[in-house]
């Protein structure tokens, strides 16, 4: 960690630093530690800086033309052993000039099991997004998945883990639930009370909230990386150009053009029926939930449901169920990749 | 339970599945935090509230109403926690107000509990004008009790109703102590009814000038939902609902708040009189023809029904609230020669005139029955709110009303198209336009 250089995360703390320094309050952070990108948001409930980096790496053996490009073109790095480290956003964009492969530190929602460097790259990437604490009792609300069959006990590995960075930065760490966290972020008016929904990288996170009480949460291990891989395979491309393109321009809206888009079509509508089924089993498998109630609201946040369409693709599905709940209406995060890191920064204000 | 284990349970409350609070105290929770702007401090105040105990042993209180005070004195006995941030000035009168009342009521109870019991037991339920003992009926078809214009022609003829024969003209028919029966069925309970400020009222016209006379009869009818508690339309509240009313009654006549209610059950109650303005409208404005209306509470007689309005995606009111309206809005339209296109909603006519912004208000905003009272669909004309004045709206509201109505995208359109022809950006259209407004109600209320 000695070795490393860091100049790619100065944009990043840029804005909470003067943030910070404007503020005379204690600071309070809000972290969506997401399978595919980090995310803070630093502020107060009127206004938040959010900061993102993308929870990728590459490595590369080290030599010294590697480390002065690395330089030269400000890609935060660190040195290990005798390889050179490349984190954060620009490791998506610098790998395919060094020929190396991006890795992920976790997978489908937690610190990924079958990567060795996992937890070390996700603490140095999380270093250039989150300050030290400047005073005790300074809060860090961080986002976590509910508990699902497949993270099992790799779940608890992964909070713990986080927990104990938060705590090494200087600050007391709150777990806040994906779901929950999209509620808080999206639904005040209504008194937090509604369906929050994050389609992330790994997986999906519901929530449902009575005046911010979770009552359900649950999660689906499928996200924006099944649709990748998924399409990836039946048209023989790499998952990353296929990110590339749903990122860039997938429209849920217009028909499926060329192959790519008509499989990213396809697996985005699996993707939702797969995601209201589980709703729906989960809500009448509920014995919390009242069963006549008002109608609730649902927002729906997170990279994977950014594309134009989805909202309606998603409402749709819903509609054409007989439900076990009212629906009121279905919206989108006003700002879907900050609304986990938003609502989590809205419980740590919360805190005295 | 410990330290240790009450800051474990803390650290878990984001994430740990609970059941949520009971469904009436959940009710007065959004019912105060509706007063809280800001998210943080709306979400401490929640946490503080269903936290803090107390409120568990509510839900075994078998009456209903002294459960739903209490819940409500849980609530805002709640917001000391949040005491040093900024909340809503109605959460803190009614804090307040709770402390005097909790004071009053432990002083009344130490001094007066023989006096409070006996009273108790000889207290009866207010007489309902529906089981008012028969009085010596007045002659029938003679003129309505308060005294009142001859008729008007109408302009237009009424609509026939699809089934059963309905009279040419509405009469009183029929009246007694405490009610009145007009001979398309209406019955309007008299009971609670007040006398207000005088109707009065000027009209512009769309070139800006005022007219110099002042008017005093109603020209339009404005439609209101109450936003009052409501109980489940079951048997088992039928004690609930009818306390319900008789205490949003008593509200409503002491705030003098509209000249018409509309019970759960159909009874319409006659509250303000009609020759008298109600505090119905707020800032408001209208226009029919060449004439613009912005008192509307003069020149409006407020029509409400008890309900709340959704956002206008379920029609809210009861079938029998539907046919008592139109029953009403029919004799209404008769008695003072209303135009069909001045019977409107709030929700379509109220304004902030500081925010530049239409749908202050917004009871039915959308989905109000305009066909099945046999009136024009308003929501098909351009509000004079935008297209006169220039009024815009926000995400907040479009976000309650779902869409908006055609006659507002036809407004906003207009707008547009003008700026494009003038070449100049909407808002400075809209900030003209604006201006307009103000000059008018500075004139109108000067003189």
């Amino acid at each position: 960690m000695d070795d490393r250089n860091d100049p790619g995360s100065e944009n990043s703390t840029a804005a909470a630093g003067s943030n910070a320094g404007t503020s005379s309050t204690r600071t309070r952070i809000g972290l969506d530690v997401g399978t595919s990108k980090v995310v803070t948001a630093r502020g107060d409930s009127t206004r938040s800086d959010t900061g993102t980096q993308l929870n990728a790496f590459f490595a590369v053996p080290y030599s010294s033309l590697h480390e002065s490009t690395l330089q030269s073109n400000r890609v935060p790095f660190y040195r290990e052993g005798e390889e050179l480290v490349v984190y954060g956003s620009a490791s998506e964009k610098f790998a395919h000039m060094f020929n190396a492969e991006v890795r992920r530190p976790m997978a489908r929602g937690v610190l990924n099991p079958s990567e060795p460097a996992a937890t070390h790259v996700l603490e140095t990437l999380l270093s250039t997004l989150v300050p030290v604490a400047r005073s005790p009792g300074e809060v860090l609300a961080f986002s976590v998945p509910a508990a699902s069959t497949e993270t099992g006990h790799a779940l608890t590995y992964h909070e713990e883990t986080l927990k104990r960075y938060v705590r090494e930065r200087g600050y007391t760490p709150l777990a806040v639930n994906e779901g929950l966290a999209v509620v808080l972020a999206e639904l005040a008016k209504e008194s937090f009370t509604g369906i929050g929904i994050s389609c992330g990288g790994g997986m999906c996170n519901v929530a449902v909230s009575y005046l911010s009480i979770p009552s359900l949460t649950f999660s689906l291990a499928q996200g924006g990386d099944f649709i990748d891989s998924a399409v990836g395979e039946v048209v023989r491309e790499p998952a990353t150009r296929v990110k590339a393109i749903k990122e860039e321009s997938l429209d849920l809206t217009r028909p499926g053009g060329d192959k790519i888009d008509k499989a990213l079509h396809i697996y985005y509508d699996k993707l939702i029926e797969s995601l209201v089924e589980e709703l729906i089993r989960a809500v009448t498998r509920s014995q919390r939930l009242p069963r006549s109630d008002q109608p609730l609201p649902i927002v729906l946040a997170g990279g994977t449901a950014r594309p134009n369409g989805f909202r309606e693709r998603f409402e749709k599905a819903l509609r054409r169920r007989t439900l076990p709940f009212q629906v009121a209406d279905v919206r989108l995060a006003s700002d879907p990749l900050s609304a986990t890191a938003r609502g989590a920064l809205v419980a740590a204000l919360a805190e005295r | 339970m410990t330290a240790a284990h009450e800051a474990a349970s803390s650290a878990e409350q984001y994430r740990r599945e609970s059941e949520p609070c009971s469904r009436e105290l959940r009710a007065e929770l959004a019912r105060i935090t509706d007063d809280i702007d800001d998210p943080v401090i709306k979400l401490r105040y929640l946490r503080s509230a269903i936290e803090r105990g107390g409120a568990t042993h509510i839900e075994h209180v078998p009456c209903g109403p002294v459960r739903r005070v209490l819940y409500r004195l849980h609530g805002l006995k709640s917001l000391d926690a949040v005491a040093g941030d900024k909340i809503g000035a109605k959460s803190l009168v009614a804090r307040t107000r709770a402390r005097r009342i909790v004071a009053a009521g432990v002083a009344g109870s130490l001094l007066f509990v023989p006096m409070l019991l006996v009273g108790l037991a000889v207290q009866r339920e207010p007489v309902a004008p529906t089981i008012a003992p028969a009085a010596p009926a007045a002659p029938l078809a003679v003129a309505p009790a308060d005294p009142q214009p001859p008729v008007e022609p109408l302009p237009e003829s009424l609509p026939a109703d699809a089934l059963g024969v309905v009279p040419g003209t509405i009469w009183l028919a029929d009246r007694g102590p405490g009610w009145e029966l007009y001979s398309n069925g209406l019955r309007i309970e008299t009971t609670y009814k007040v006398r207000g400020e005088q109707r009065e009222y000027r009209v512009h016209h769309r070139d800006g000038t005022l007219e110099p006379d002042t008017y005093s009869k109603p020209a339009g009818i404005l439609f209101h939902t109450s936003e009052s508690d409501l109980w489940p339309l079951e048997p088992d509240f039928a004690r609930q609902l009818r306390r319900g009313t008789v205490g949003l009654l008593h509200y409503l006549q002491k705030e003098q708040s509209y000249n018409y209610l509309i019970d759960r059950f159909g009874r319409v109650y006659r509250i303000v009189d009609d020759e008298s303005r109600a505090n119905h409208a707020g800032h408001s404005v209208w226009a029919r023809n060449d004439d613009v209306y912005l008192d509307l509470n003069s020149a409006f007689l407020g029509v409400s029904f008890e309900s709340r309005w959704d956002g206008g995606r379920s029609l809210p009111i009861t079938r029998a609230q539907l046919i008592a309206g139109r029953n009403l809005t029919h004799y209404l339209r008769q008695r003072f020669a209303i135009a069909p296109e001045m019977c409107v909603t709030h929700g379509l006519t109220s304004i902030s005139p500081r925010q530049g912004l239409i749908g202050y208000h917004r009871d039915w905003a959308r989905g109000f029955p305009f066909e099945a009272f046999g009136l024009p669909d308003l929501y098909a004309v351009p509000p004079p709110s935008v297209a006169l004045f220039g009024f815009g709206h926000d995400d907040e509201f479009l976000h309650a009303i779902g869409e908006r109505w055609p006659g507002l995208v036809a407004a906003e359109q207009a707008l547009t198209d003008e700026a494009r022809q003038r070449a100049v950006p909407v808002e400075a259209i809209r900030r003209e336009r604006q201006a307009l407004y103000r000059d008018w109600l500075m004139v109108e209320e000067r003189g």
